[in-house]
């Protein structure tokens, strides 16, 4: 064995005396315990919806939401690019007494038990869903009624994830699966927009060479 | 007393011509009109179809050439077929936008490299043949489709989606609120999203996927890549992954109410001791691919195939 071999196991053998000598127990300087206490409360109440933590989570969903609400936007808008100047993107809410798509705007949206949903998002959502609103009424009956049936379907989804968070404030999983509920819906809500818009626009232009039969 | 009329001598051909246009007054009065119209088209150029209620057949074919057969609905006002700058357009058009119209049935045939996008409302959609683009759309109308490799977006409100994969890989987007999809032998990037309906992918390798669904069931069956990346949500529907051959993967699954199931060993742990949540992790072989699922009340199923 040489003496660079040595020269760590003496090292080693140094530490586990030291280590021998340290005392098994060492008594706190004060008692821990009330703090302890203190934060397993915290824990257990509701927290209150200006928490930091949770506020910073709230603008992060919001500027989410929101940022799907406006590229959701600025497609149907720029689809609409080619409407006559008169006939606006969003219209008064349809003369078609039946149940439509405005419903979703009646029913408050909520974002679990201790916080509301940014004002941008809720803009954003009327405004889609009174566009769609405008161009549901000439889909198929059929076609229109089970559209409607599923935006309730994700009305029920969210509220139930809402009756879910009521109970269990602050779980993630939770929060993620209402926060993509809720983009869904916009995406719903958008898809159709375009959908339909799109059956109006497409393939017009009148400026081009036209074969007619 | 019984009356007997009878026509006389003179009256009996122009009876029959009479008797013979009211029998065929109606079959004439309700026939389509014959469409057949041809045009140049560039190979790699856009062929754009916008039809309300019938069917659209998409041929893809080796000459530089759109054409378009079938007949026109009774009520349609006119078919437009326009082309300029690389784009063939061809659309039927209703009078004052009304809906109610018989069926048009238009077959088209294209330059199969082309990239083709189909609008209707309630007319079904076949496309067979084609190597470029696809961007499919329809409210109620059903889809069916061949998957070249090329991109392809399916969207729908309540018509069902079918799509025959080649294996090869490209990405394919389905998005449908109420409507079935039904994929084979797909490859590479799969997206799909529904309310209530049930997707069923079959994926011969996935190298990234996100599926999601609100009340409807999620199936997806294949293997992943090496650095797979695959993504599931769904709130009440249920989650079915079936792996086919040897898997590398790191899982992170989750439900709040509902069971998982999984046929890799670990059981799922509770999340809480006073809530409901389960969730399993796990990584089975190197863990290189990521998957990812979480569902609200839906059960979860990930297995080998």
């Amino acid at each position: 064995m040489t003496q660079d071999e040595r020269a760590p196991q003496g090292a080693v053998a140094r530490i586990d005396s030291q280590l021998r000598e340290l005392p098994r127990e060492i008594e706190p300087g004060r008692d821990l315990w009330p703090g302890i206490a203190a934060r397993i409360d915290e824990r257990a109440a509701p927290a209150p919806a200006s928490e930091p933590r949770r506020s910073a989570w709230f603008w992060q969903a919001a500027a989410a939401v929101a940022l799907v609400a406006a590229s959701s936007l600025l497609t149907a808008t720029l689809l609409d690019r080619d409407r006559p100047a008169g006939q606006a993107v969003v219209t008064a809410a349809p003369s078609n007494p039946v149940a439509t798509s405005q419903d979703a705007v009646g029913m408050p949206a909520a974002f679990g038990p201790a916080g509301t949903l940014d004002p941008e998002y809720l803009a954003a959502r009327k405004q889609l869903t009174q566009m769609l609103d405008q161009r549901i009424a000439t889909l198929p009956p059929s076609a229109r009624a089970k559209l409607e049936f599923n935006l309730g379907e994700m009305r029920r989804a969210a509220d139930e994830i809402n009756a879910a968070l009521a109970a269990q404030p602050g779980d993630p999983l939770l929060e993620e699966l209402l926060l993509k509920t809720y983009q869904d819906e916009l995406a719903v809500l958008s898809n159709v927009s375009q959908l339909t818009g799109s059956l109006e626009n497409a393939a017009a232009s009148p400026a081009e060479k036209r074969m007619q039969l | 007393m019984k009356t007997v009329i009878a026509a006389a001598p003179c009256c009996q051909p122009v009876a029959r011509a009479i008797a013979l246009l009211a029998a065929t007054l109606p079959l004439a009065a309700f026939a389509g009109t014959p469409i057949n119209k041809l045009t140049a088209a560039d190979p790699t150029g856009t062929v754009e179809i916008s039809n309300t209620a019938g069917t659209v057949t998409v041929t893809g074919w080796d000459r530089n050439e759109v054409e378009v057969t079938g007949e026109l609905g009774k009520g349609t006002e006119r078919l437009d077929f326009t082309t300029a700058d690389k784009i063939t357009r061809i659309k039927v058009v209703l009078p004052n936008r009304s809906y109610n119209v018989e069926d048009t049935d238009l077959i088209v045939k294209v330059p199969a490299t082309s990239l083709v996008s189909v609008n209707t409302v309630s007319a079904d959609i076949g496309v067979q043949g084609v190597r470029g683009t696809q961007r499919l759309q329809s409210v109620s109308g059903e889809m069916r489709t061949e998957s070249s490799g090329e991109d392809i977006e399916c969207r729908t409100v309540s018509g069902d989606v079918n799509i025959a994969g080649s294996g090869r890989k490209g990405l394919v987007s389905i998005t449908t609120v109420s409507g079935d999809a039904t994929a084979t032998r797909l490859a590479g990037e799969v997206n799909g999203s529904t309310v209530s309906g049930n997707l069923t992918l079959g994926v011969g390798e996935t190298s990234r996927s996100r599926l999601r669904s609100t009340s409807g069931d999620l199936t997806l069956q294949g293997s992943l890549a090496a650095d797979a990346r695959l993504d599931i949500e769904s709130i009440s529907g249920d989650v079915r992954l079936d792996l086919v051959g040897k898997t590398g993967a790191d899982f992170d699954v989750a439900s709040f109410s509902g069971d998982i199931r999984n046929c890799f060993g670990p059981r799922p742990v509770r999340t809480d001791e006073y809530a409901p949540g389960k969730e399993w992790r796990h990584q089975e072989g190197d863990g290189s691919a990521r998957v990812r699922i979480k569902t609200l009340s839906g059960d979860v199923s990930v297995c080998r195939k």
